[in-house]
């Protein structure tokens, strides 16, 4: 009985400290472009690599852009491109997930085959065949992020409701009169709900990891465009002088991703 | 070399709190001993405590003396598999799911008696010959049937030949109609002199051993004899209530007077993947009677049923109702019963619903909750939380509410404890009487049904169980 | 039994032979579009990938047009572009001029090395740090190889690559960062693939020792008597592999895109390295090429896994 509870205390502190750490990188990201007067893009040739705490918070960058005002840009960018990435997997992927497991037959059929069509590549190596079409562009990148990971919730969510629908207690409900619309919202949804919060969550890190690592190697947003992973290739030849400078963007992106596996709560494998 | 066993004053504390409470008996070869009791009475806390497998955490006090010698707090692993041998509780989670049964048979002659692998290896498929298995040898565990596997540790605890033999409530999990099978089993060890100790919430097993019995309650020993004496002419009450929950101590019924059909079915037949499960069945089911289905499993009880229901469409055949019933009448009872109710909601939300949905007043089931000892307190409290004769009670009343004129009630006391088994049967037999229910109830138990019902149809097994690869899973 | 075992192996293997086919469809059809989408000439464009751009000549490109019949419908230029994939006719690469096919047969090997001691190294610390962690789950061991694990996690490859460069080549100047040629070389871009897989295994190995500590059978080997070392290997070994050797398939995913960051990263002449660089020049031949074959490796080595598992696991052989 104790171990159940200090199980679960601090399963829920974890949570607590990823949705700290997440609500606080969010702040930034969208109040930070707002408030803070320096312009991303605007290069100060005379201050370049600045060290943090002079005119510039954090210092700036080899051409002189204030690293913090790029720093708060980069962040509203991953975590919006985050947001839409798993919004437009999570949805298509769960509505579909429970149409297919309530309707059986030849359309469960055919969406599990066109499931393990995305799943038979790698999901960054799909990513980066779209990206092909148009490296340092925004469109490939987040079609390629929401298709591969589409996938995830509808099998996650066909599974669990074909369970759910073959327990006795959906039945008893159909035999008692509750009609599809009761059940799929009062029992299958509520079950399916910490399934799915902790599949975005851990996702979230995902999109964020892969937007980075795509723009590190080039192949996905590039420069001036301010984000971290670009933001690290274009201050990578200045590490032997301004470490922490490279550091900066490797931190925020190991906060954010943090954060979000966190925030999933479980230690998902 | 034969073992006698004798324990005194055993006491198990955690903390403060003191879970056993000076138990004491002697087991001697030929005299099997039974410890009587529902789960939660610490009956399996003695068979660790003998063992020497009570967590860490647990005091343990009094004496376990073998053969003189007493071996409490002393570290037993020498003993294991040769002086005392241990028949697992639900063996088919005990026996290693990457081994074949004859393996795990053998390694006990390879390693503990030291043959070589080959004769190992014929010793063990020998045991396995013994119990019936020997289309099994080359089978794993998943394979195999629920009653195999305890079969198969069967095998392996006579393999070893301990002097000192204890079944940890070996009829758990099981098909009541397995549960003489394995009793006999058990009795054989016993009369080839071993000394027995069987751990069993199951009086009909208690019978079959004879030898000695106890009976616990909450961690003590009420009531301590010659098996005889004590299933015969029990003297603490709660004893009494023991015996008289089993089917086959009820006092005979008054019989139901049934009128017209509710529900008939004229040459149903239905097959799952090539194999006929029903074939060319007629029933009738009248109001106001209960019909027993009784059968082994796998021979289509629930299909039955649940064809009648319109939960399965049969491959031929028809079934008709009594006209101008709503099929809302037409109703379901479970075997497991938390798996009946939503996990997330609490009970009370889940009558909310059936009450808005058919515009119901809440005051509808009031009464209902009142007959079945439902107190409102229970209705905050989500299907974890309740005890399984509690959620069944709630599951009939739920299942009341709609006024049904049949319900299926798909062994509804078999995952149930005696005492609560005897409340929902009597509720059953009650409805037929005074609300003219039919009712129609598949059971394992023959008992049963002839106490509750008027009538009783056998369905014959469409394959031979025993052979059939992997055709009945063990409950998990 | 043994016959049906035999039957679902074949099933398994059928199905990783679709998924084959699915890959090279969709690498094939994907690839046809980019060469379809980029500017300029086609038939030049195809011309220079087959003969080299130094014999490129004016009517080199008509014959190309001619031949693959560019003015035909859609569809069956399609079909001529698989038709050549199926027979791994995959062309020359538009920069170097050499045959696609010559290029990954060198750079795959390099691949395989890195990725092969990757596993190598994620596999010699995963499992005694598993066991650590296990041994003592909950207390302060077990919380550090968590807490490590998390933060590793948290972190993409080209991160823990950087972490490494300053550590080993900047700071204590041990190894190279970047490069090719000997173990030194080798090292560090092994290592940060083995440090992102070793943060998942870890995990596993502890968690699937603990379960079969645990679990009813691992005890009951106990009480048959057994000797613990008959216990431990024969039954606790064998069964706490399971879930470990069935993770392999999913550390694929993640070592064949950490192959394309790390080999970026250091510099390092696999195929990772070449899909970038084939992206970067709008190669088509050398991206259809790298995906192809990087695609192809992973279902045959995702296929020895289901038979590892399938070997380990009768459950899992008959499912």
């Amino acid at each position: 009985m104790t171990k159940t509870k200090t199980m679960t205390f601090t399963f829920s502190r974890r949570r607590a400290a990823g949705a700290a750490l997440i609500g606080a990188l969010a702040l930034f990201g969208t109040l930070g472009p707002a408030v803070i007067a320096a312009d991303p893009a605007q290069q100060d040739l005379l201050a370049p690599l600045a060290p943090p705490g002079g005119d510039y918070l954090l210092g700036t960058d080899h051409y002189g852009r204030s690293l913090l005002a790029r720093l708060a840009h980069a962040t509203r960018l991953s975590l919006g491109l985050a947001v839409l990435t798993v919004l437009s997997a999570a949805i298509p992927g769960t509505l579909l997930g429970i149409a297919a497991a309530w309707a059986g037959g030849i359309a469960d059929r055919a969406l599990g085959i066109v499931s393990d069509m995305i799943l038979a590549l790698p999901g960054l190596l799909l990513v980066l065949l779209l990206a092909a079409f148009a490296p340092g562009q925004f469109l490939p990148l987040y079609l390629g992020l929401a298709l591969a990971q589409w996938v995830e919730y509808f099998r996650v969510t066909r599974a669990t409701a074909r369970t759910l629908l073959s327990r006795p207690h959906v039945e008893a409900s159909r035999l008692l009169g509750f009609g599809p619309g009761y059940i799929a919202r009062r029992l299958i949804l509520p079950e399916l709900a910490p399934v799915l919060a902790t599949l975005m969550a851990f996702n979230m890190g995902t999109a964020v990891l892969a937007i980075s690592t795509l723009s590190f190697i080039g192949v996905g947003l590039h420069p001036p465009t301010a984000e971290w992973g670009s933001m690290a290739t274009e201050l990578l030849p200045y590490y032997f002088e301004a470490p922490f400078h490279v550091l900066m963007p490797a931190a925020m992106i190991l906060l954010t991703v943090l954060g979000f596996h966190l925030l999933a709560g479980e230690d998902r494998s | 070399m034969t073992a006698s066993l004798e324990v005194d004053g055993l006491t198990i504390a955690s903390g403060g709190h003191k879970l056993i409470r000076d138990v004491f008996f002697t087991v001697r070869p030929g005299v099997p001993l039974t410890l009587l009791g529902e789960s939660g009475s610490g009956k399996s806390l003695v068979v660790q405590a003998i063992m020497g497998t009570l967590p860490a955490e647990l005091s343990v006090t009094g004496r376990v003396v073998l053969d003189g010698k007493d071996i409490l707090g002393t570290d037993r692993r020498a003993l294991w598999g040769r002086r005392i041998g241990l028949l697992p509780q639900e063996p088919w989670l005990a026996l290693d799911p990457t081994m074949r049964a004859d393996g795990q048979v053998a390694e006990v002659y390879r390693h503990v008696r030291g043959l070589p692998w080959s004769q190992a290896r014929q010793s063990g498929r020998a045991r396995l010959r013994e119990l019936g298995l020997e289309a099994a040898s080359r089978r794993y565990p998943f394979q195999l049937s629920g009653g195999m596997c305890q079969r198969v540790a069967l095998a392996i605890a006579r393999a070893a030949e301990t002097d000192l033999l204890l079944a940890d409530e070996p009829t758990k999990g099981l098909d009541r109609a397995l549960r003489d099978d394995v009793a006999n089993g058990l009795k054989a060890e016993a009369d080839r002199g071993r000394s027995l100790i069987t751990i069993t919430h199951d009086v009909a097993v208690a019978r079959v051993l004879g030898g000695k019995v106890g009976v616990m309650l909450d961690g003590a020993m009420v009531e301590y004899g010659p098996a005889g004496s004590v299933l015969d002419s029990p003297r603490h009450d709660y004893t009494r209530q023991l015996l008289m929950a089993d089917p086959s101590a009820w006092a005979p019924r008054k019989p139901l007077a049934p009128r017209d059909t509710v529900i008939e079915a004229r040459g149903l037949t239905k097959s799952f993947g090539g194999v006929p499960v029903i074939e060319d069945v007629d029933l009738d089911i009248l109001a106001g009677e209960v019909v027993a289905l009784l059968g082994p499993s796998g021979s289509g009880k629930s299909t039955l049923g649940n064809l009648l229901l319109g939960l399965l469409r049969p491959d031929r055949g028809e079934i008709r109702r009594k006209a101008g019933l709503s099929p809302l009448r037409f109703q379901k009872v479970y075997q497991d019963p938390p798996s009946a109710f939503a996990p997330h909601q609490t009970v009370r939300t889940a009558f909310a619903d059936l009450a808005k949905r058919h515009g119901l007043d809440w005051k509808r089931f009031v009464p209902l909750f009142e007959r079945f000892r439902l107190s409102s307190g229970l209705l905050d409290r989500r299907p974890g939380q309740l005890s399984g004769g509690e959620l069944q009670r709630f599951a009939l009343c739920r299942v009341l509410a709609l006024e049904p004129a049949f319900v299926l009630a798909d062994e509804p006391t078999s995952r149930l404890d005696p005492i609560t088994q005897r409340e929902v049967a009597d509720l059953l037999h009650e409805l037929a009487a005074e609300h003219g229910l039919g009712v129609l109830m598949v059971t394992h138990d023959h008992a049963m049904a002839r106490n509750l019902a008027g009538r009783v149809i056998e369905l014959r097994s469409a394959e031979p169980d025993a052979s059939s690869p992997g055709g009945v899973t063990a409950p998990a | 039994m043994a016959i049906s075992i035999q039957r679902q192996t074949g099933r398994l293997l059928a199905g990783r032979a679709m998924q084959a086919v699915t890959v090279a469809g969709l690498v094939g059809v994907l690839s046809f579009a980019l060469v379809r989408m980029l500017p300029g000439d086609m038939a030049l464009r195809i011309a220079a990938s087959r003969y080299g751009p130094d014999l490129l000549s004016g009517t080199a490109a008509d014959d190309v047009r001619a031949e693959l019949g560019l003015d035909q419908p859609l569809a069956l230029q399609l079909a001529d572009w698989l038709g050549r994939l199926v027979r791994f006719d995959l062309g020359n690469s538009l920069v170097s001029g050499q045959p696609v096919i010559d290029e990954l047969a060198v750079q795959l090997g390099y691949s395989l090395w890195l990725a092969g001691f990757a596993l190598a190294l994620s596999v010699a610390m995963a499992v005694p740090i598993g066991l650590i962690a296990g041994l003592s789950a909950g207390r302060w061991p077990d919380r550090a190889a968590l807490t490590g694990a998390i933060l590793l996690r948290a972190l993409p490859a080209f991160v823990t690559g950087l972490c490494l460069i300053i550590l080993f080549s900047v700071w204590l100047g041990w190894l190279p960062p970047a490069g090719f040629g000997t173990w030194r070389e080798l090292t560090l871009p092994a290592l940060t693939l083995a440090l992102g897989l070793a943060a998942l295994s870890s995990r596993v190995v502890r968690d699937s020792m603990v379960a079969v500590a645990a679990s009813p059978y691992f005890a009951f080997a106990r009480v048959k008597g057994l000797p613990e070392r008959t216990v431990v290997m024969r039954h606790g070994l064998r069964n706490g592999a399971i879930p470990v050797v069935s993770l392999l398939g999913l550390q694929l995913i993640y070592l064949v895109e950490g192959v394309v960051v790390v080999e970026s990263l250091f510099a390092y002449p696999g195929i990772g390295h070449a899909l970038v660089h084939a992206i970067f020049a709008r190669d088509v031949p050398m991206i259809q090429g790298t995906a192809l074959v990087m695609g192809l490796v992973f279902v045959a080595v995702n296929m020895l896994v289901d038979l590892a598992c399938a070997a380990l696991d009768p459950r899992q052989a008959a499912r």
